[in-house]
């Protein structure tokens, strides 16, 4: 009896073993070293994306420095600077890309950057550089937009009071700012806007929106179906139906009162032991990348000498760019997210 | 019998337990490790207030939010309606399977497995091709009936949820209520209505007391997972007016980093799903107390063919019905993934350029759809082997353990599934930062994770059929002189092949679809087939999203019609 049990659980330990060394076997193959001279890049999954300049950019980056990079994604923008924080303890990130200028006050309050005065700085406009410490380097920027579908939409609207009218009903895509950036990006514009009153703006456009995703993938995916003529987007969304499509279809527009900014940016973290090579990188991203980025992620790139491709051109400049100060964002973003789920659930 | 076999036989039974308990321990050891110790760090968070001390004020202030009250309660409610949604659609369809026999019952059980497996956001966009204001089925409506407006406004609203839900769910309930149903004995049925009793009359008190379980189970565990919802609630659902728990533990552990919030939201919703598995598991218990599996001869003796024509008619409009309820959206997907617009306002032109960019285009990410394929395929391969086994060796501890163990041991076991991948990659995340060297081992834990996550699907296809193996085959075995490894080998094994293969494919389709852990884990170092289809989702590149999809419902097709097949042949 003894000999069968300790036979069975041989069989059984044989199997789950092969298992597992299958699986490490696999790992193997997937593996990356861990070395010290390697560079820890984190950055938003779109960046590091297949159809993200991540892939692009990175090779031609280790090409031409030498320096090997490792570019690890972490889920979506509003959540980099949320990982860096859980990992305070034990760093690992030298450089982090994508953290959003509306999370300035919170990344400067976090300690966690190391300012740097870059020479590049000269190249991008004063009003892009959010962060007067330069702990954060703005490396592309778009303003949000309403887009519209040209074969479905006649009466444009040029501002946000428009967007109240009742033609519109059931005809705007948004995104829900508790999950998405975007959708973040719209309530801070309406505060902007309409300062205190802001919630009557939203109580007005409720009846004209037709839903309100989770993320800006699904309602511009829903967008292109053809569920809504207009949707939140950015104002450069239609360079890639140009670039990519040949098509003039989806437009975007600038309204009377400006169009709210997107801007992302680049930093680099203090425990960095490689804080020369992390500057090196910081510089070819505000460089010679430009043009990959902007391509990639359809957005304007922040060096100002950067030679676009002429569907950019195609965009208009907004009439205002808007932005709200930092350290009010920070002190008043849960308090406008509860009052607008408040509103908007009723 | 000779004294030295009934010796043996005392022996074998002794050692029975021990070498159940043995063979379970590797399986306990991973959900230990990879789930019940991330899972208690995260929660451990939840008693820690911003000063970082001891106390309760995190949950007083959320159980003293309004706000929040309205959420959980509203979680529970659509919920509940999703689950009687369900009920409806799936009972006459398990009734059909487990009663008569027809052309394609096959395809009709692999193909309602499919919703299932699907990443979430392939479901919304499904849904809106096929139901959507330019979906298709109302532009049918609109040339056939000349209508100007969409006939069918269905979507945004709240029924759209309980709608997508039903969809997503019903499918469980056919397949358990049906597999039940089946192998209920038939005898007591036949004796009724020989003793002169109605058809309707058997039906009301024999069948359907004895069915009560099944239904019960099934219901609990549609309940689960429509509690857990995310993204079919929020796009389909139109906005925060349907704001689930999950919504808002999402909220605060990724975009705000109120750890300790959502710590205390996940223990909430942890404990309302303990509830339900509970009222699941016991039932689980009761019926396999109630049914033994008789002798199979009897099993299909129910089983006959449609011949009234009545009967034949209501049969056709239901399986009509489901398939243009199931098949709608999910064929939306493939139709889309072959057509494409010469420019956005041309007209939809068939093509193969969607499968062409995905795998033999010429840009920077030549080969990336092949190669997830490969990923996605290897992991889910080495998934279903491991948690297959780990299936059986659970299922046969919980067996062969008492009552109260027996109730504990699945409750471990199953609360994988109660437990948001949210909430449990917070976990993971925070066990990373702990340096523990876990980057080099990424596939491993990502497999192992797949395992866990995968784990309660199996166990739920696995222990029923594990308890209704009747104790006498047992001791038979054992009286025959055979001993405890013959028996679990020789006998158990081979009985439980169709619920293995059923596991195995579960788990391999669950493994393909998961992204959420996979993601957390690999920090995108290991690049899945549902990781891509986000991307693509998410960089314009709708129309290949749809041609992943549909590659990826395809391969679970074959898997789940295989399966079938080797029922078939058991």
């Amino acid at each position: 009896m003894e000999v069968c049990k300790v036979k069975t659980r041989k069989i059984l330990n044989v199997l789950l073993l092969s298992v597992l060394c299958l699986s490490v076997g696999f790992a193997s193959g997937n593996q990356e070293k861990m070395d010290d001279d390697i560079l820890t890049v984190y950055a938003y999954d779109s960046f590091v994306s297949e159809w993200g300049p991540g892939p692009i950019v990175v090779p031609r980056f280790e090409e031409a420095t030498g320096i090997k990079v490792n570019l690890v994604s972490v889920g979506n923008g509003g959540e980099l600077l949320t990982k860096l924080e859980l990992e305070k303890n034990s760093p690992k990130a030298d450089v982090v890309i994508g953290i959003s200028h509306e999370l300035l006050s919170k990344t400067l309050s976090s300690g966690l950057f190391l300012p740097y005065e870059s020479p590049v700085l000269q190249d991008i406009p004063i009003s892009l550089q959010f962060d007067e410490t330069h702990s954060l380097l703005p490396f592309n920027y778009a303003s949000y937009s309403f887009n519209y579908d040209s074969e479905e939409l006649e009466d444009i609207p040029t501002s946000l009071d428009d967007l109240l009218d009742e033609k519109y009903k059931r005809s705007i895509i948004i995104m829900d700012p508790r999950t998405s950036s975007v959708g973040m990006g719209l309530l801070e514009w309406t505060v902007k806007v309409y300062g205190d009153d802001y919630l009557l703006w939203w109580e007005g456009v409720k009846d004209n929106i037709l839903t309100i995703a989770d993320g800006w993938s699904s309602g511009y995916g829903l967008f292109t179906e053809g569920e809504a003529p207009i949707v939140l987007s950015y104002i450069t969304s239609p360079v890639y139906h140009l670039m990519y499509e040949d098509s003039d279809r989806y437009k975007s527009t600038i309204f009377e009162e400006g169009n709210y900014v997107a801007l992302e940016g680049v930093g680099i973290v203090k425990s960095s032991n490689q804080k020369e090579n992390a500057k090196k990188f910081v510089d070819f991203l505000l460089t010679d990348a430009q043009l990959d980025i902007a391509i990639a992620n359809i957005m304007f790139p922040a060096n100002k000498h950067v030679i676009l491709p002429p569907e950019f051109a195609t965009i208009q400049e907004p009439i205002e760019i808007l932005s709200l100060d930092h350290d009010v964002i920070n002190t008043s973003r849960d308090t406008w997210i509860k009052e607008w789920v408040e509103v908007m659930s009723k | 019998m000779s004294i030295r076999s009934r010796d043996n036989q005392k022996t074998s039974i002794l050692n029975a337990s021990r070498f159940y308990r043995n063979l379970s321990t590797p399986a306990l050891l991973i959900l230990t490790f990879l789930f019940f110790i991330p899972l208690i760090i995260v929660l451990s968070k939840a008693f820690v207030d911003e000063n970082n001390t001891i106390s309760l004020k995190v949950f007083l202030t959320l159980l003293t939010d309004p706000y929040i009250i309205r959420v959980i309660s509203f979680t529970i409610m659509q919920a509940a309606l999703s689950t009687i949604g369900a009920l409806i659609i799936g009972l006459p369809g398990a009734y059909l399977l487990a009663n008569y026999s027809f052309r394609g019952k096959k395809i009709i059980k692999a193909i309602s497995a499919i919703p299932f497996i699907l990443p979430s956001i392939l479901v919304v966009l499904g849904f809106v091709i096929f139901y959507g204001n330019k979906g298709i089925l109302n532009s049918i409506l609109i040339a056939l009936f000349r209508l100007e407006n969409p006939p069918i406004q269905i979507l945004y609203t709240f029924s759209a949820i309980i709608l997508a839900h039903t969809f997503y769910n019903f499918p469980i309930v056919v397949s358990i209520v049906s597999n039940f149903w089946s192998n209920m004995p038939h005898q007591t049925a036949l004796a009724a209505s020989t003793l002169g009793a109605s058809k309707r009359k058997v039906f009301t008190t024999i069948t359907l007391p004895r069915l009560v379980p099944a239904i019960i189970s099934a219901s609990a565990l549609v309940f689960l997972f429509c509690f857990s919802s995310f993204a079919i609630l929020l796009v389909l659902g139109g906005g925060p007016k349907f704001t689930t728990i999950e919504v808002e533990i999402y909220q605060r552990a990724r975009m705000i980093g109120d750890i300790n919030g959502a710590s205390a939201l996940a223990l909430i919703s942890i404990v309302i799903a303990i509830i339900i598995l509970f009222l699941y598991l016991f039932t689980q218990q009761k019926m396999s107390n109630t049914e033994e599996l008789e002798s199979t001869m009897m099993k299909n003796n129910g089983v006959r063919k449609i011949e009234k024509l009545r009967n034949k008619f209501i049969v056709t409009l239901y399986t009509l019905f489901t398939s243009l309820f199931v098949l709608g959206p999910l064929l939306s997907i493939v139709h889309r993934s072959f057509f494409s617009q010469k420019s956005r306002s041309a007209a939809m032109t068939f093509t193969l350029d969607n499968y062409r960019k995905l795998f033999i285009s010429a840009s920077a990410i030549d080969g990336i759809a092949l190669q997830s394929l490969t990923n996605s395929l290897i992991i889910a391969f080495i998934v279903a082997l491991s948690s297959t086994m780990i299936g059986v060796m659970l299922s046969s501890r919980i067996s062969s353990s008492n009552k109260k163990d027996q109730l504990g041991l699945e409750i471990f076991a199953m609360l994988p599934m109660a437990v948001s991948s949210v909430v449990l990659g917070l976990g993971y995340y925070i066990i990373s930062l702990y340096q523990v060297p876990i980057s080099s081992f990424k596939i491993v834990l990502v497999v192992l994770a797949h395992v866990v996550i995968t784990s309660p699907f199996v166990l739920r296809s696995m222990l029923p059929s594990y308890r209704r193996i009747p104790f006498s085959y047992r001791q038979a075995s054992f009286t025959l002189g055979a001993n405890v490894r013959q028996t679990f080998f020789s006998i158990e094994i081979p009985l439980l092949k169709g619920a293995i293969a059923t596991s195995a494919a579960f788990a391999f389709a669950i493994s393909m679809g998961e992204v959420n852990a996979t993601l957390v884990l690999a920090d995108s170092s290991i690049i899945t087939l549902p990781l891509v289809l986000y991307r693509l989702i998410g960089s314009y590149n709708f129309a290949s999203a749809c041609a992943l999809g549909s590659l990826l419902m395809g391969i679970c097709l074959l898997i789940f019609l295989a399966v079938e097949f080797i029922k078939k042949e058991n």
